[in-house]
């Protein structure tokens, strides 16, 4: 690995604070809390930011960024959704989808690095492929979890079926996504996307 | 704000044990060990060894049990649902109970006793490390635990020093946000109302501000931190350095005679 810049230093730093707002979104904007059946459920834009890491970082700073942002929860700082922090929240069923960010970081990161300009379809591309990568680490590590340390016996397709509904929430949540990236790339100066700042 | 204090400490709570006094470090491995040997735990005198250490442990940290307890709240839902789950799925052994079309098996119990305690002392050692010991005694831990991954060429100093800006700037950062907030709903902007499409587009104004305020503040803090002379990990002293002391030794001792008994109390 090339060595790190002071610059690329702190825009990783800065992108663990985003996260952690992006992550408990709906403190702030209490709007984002949406009503399902009478319950308000705050929507997380964690994956849109774990993305949005990937993109302005390029992929060795999203994953450097994004695995010191667990790092910071594990200690204990507040920092994951709901305010929840401690080494056992990577243990609890939904830790895979909080390990995921990395991965999607990551891969967001080398998929926006390959691209040779930005469009409203490439960005659709990536945040669908972002969440995939969010979906597919956090169930299987929810089966597994439940399944061995946890102790709860569960299908495959029960612990699929029961994600459904977050899933179909980020689904429209990529698309979003995708129309937020396009307008925010064409309103944020050019020099703040270290490694793809050539391409807006 | 309280809630920007709050955040800095994490869950820290403040005492001058033994317990908090030890090297993170020793912390986090005795912690990690334990983890892993709680699943080695299979039967009663075992699981009742690993608890007395558990509850001894918490004890030595001065913080008031109740108040330990208290913050596992969350978390007690799943430790019943847990217990509940394993009554009506596990049907073997005896029948104890039985209902019109639902009998509870004596093997249900067991294991659902089992394993709830398994949660149980999982989430109290490990919620432990945040009690005793700060954010950034942790950040400093991790450190020097991962110094192994630089023969990898893994940035471990650039990893812990993105963890110690962030610490400073996290609160800074929702000061910023909700000023923006406040902002945009000055100028009249409605977000409450409308539909879900409407919603979610109105986020643009706010995150736009957000991350042109947020880089700033990266690019300044770099430059701040190129005039003082900062030039990468190599060479660089600590202000706060780590010392495995003899209680340390001593712990890992008391630790290390603890799942030797484990051992002997398994099934």
């Amino acid at each position: 690995m090339k060595k790190i810049s002071t610059i690329e230093l702190t825009y990783g730093a800065i992108f663990i604070c985003l996260m952690t707002i992006g992550a408990n979104i709906a403190v702030w904007f209490p709007f984002l809390a949406i009503p399902i059946g009478g319950v308000s459920v705050p929507l997380s834009l964690q994956t849109f930011f774990a993305i949005c890491a990937g993109l302005f970082l390029g992929k060795k700073l999203a994953l450097l960024s994004l695995s010191a942002y667990t790092l910071i929860g594990i200690a204990g700082v507040p920092v994951f959704a709901n305010m929840r922090a401690g080494l056992f929240t990577l243990f609890d069923y939904t830790g895979g989808f909080l390990l995921s960010f990395i991965f999607v970081a990551f891969v967001t990161g080398w998929l926006a690095e390959k691209q040779a300009a930005f469009k409203i379809t490439n960005s659709f591309f990536i945040a669908v492929i972002g969440v995939a990568i969010n979906y597919l680490i956090g169930v299987n590590y929810m089966y597994i979890a439940m399944n061995t340390w946890l102790g709860l016996t569960i299908s495959y397709p029960t612990a699929w079926l029961s994600m459904t509904p977050f899933l179909i929430k980020d689904g429209i949540m990529a698309v979003f996504a995708a129309i937020l990236l396009v307008h925010m790339m064409r309103r944020l100066p050019n020099t703040m996307f270290l490694n793809n700042s050539q391409k807006i | 704000m309280d809630m920007s204090n709050s955040l800095l400490i994490g869950q820290y709570v403040p005492s001058n044990s033994f317990i908090h006094r030890l090297d993170p470090r020793t912390k986090i491995m005795i912690i990690f060990f334990f983890v892993v040997f709680v699943f080695f735990a299979n039967s009663a005198p075992s699981y009742a060894w690993l608890t007395v250490f558990a509850i001894g442990t918490a004890l030595a940290t001065k913080i008031k049990l109740t108040f330990i307890l208290k913050g596992l709240t969350p978390v007690w839902f799943l430790i019943i649902f847990t217990f509940l789950l394993h009554l009506i799925v596990t049907k073997e052994g005896e029948v104890l109970v039985e209902f019109v079309s639902f009998s509870i098996y004596s093997d249900a119990i067991q294991q659902g006793i089992a394993i709830s305690f398994r949660f149980f002392l999982l989430i109290l050692v490990t919620s432990l490390l945040t009690l005793t010991t700060t954010p950034i005694e942790i950040t400093d831990a991790i450190e020097s635990l991962l110094q192994p991954l630089k023969k990898i060429k893994f940035p471990v100093h650039e990893l812990a020093l993105m963890m110690s800006i962030s610490l400073r700037f996290i609160p800074t950062l929702m000061q910023e946000t909700e000023k923006i907030s406040k902002a945009q709903a000055s100028r009249g902007v409605d977000f409450r109302t409308g539909p879900l499409k409407d919603r979610i587009q109105a986020v643009v104004p706010l995150l736009v501000p957000l991350f042109v305020s947020a880089f700033k503040r990266a690019e300044e803090l770099a430059m701040a931190m190129e005039a003082r002379g900062y030039q990468g990990g190599e060479g660089r002293t600590k202000l706060r350095e780590l010392k495995i002391a003899k209680i340390d030794v001593l712990s890992f001792i008391v630790f290390a005679l603890v799942i030797i008994i484990l051992f002997f109390l398994r099934a």
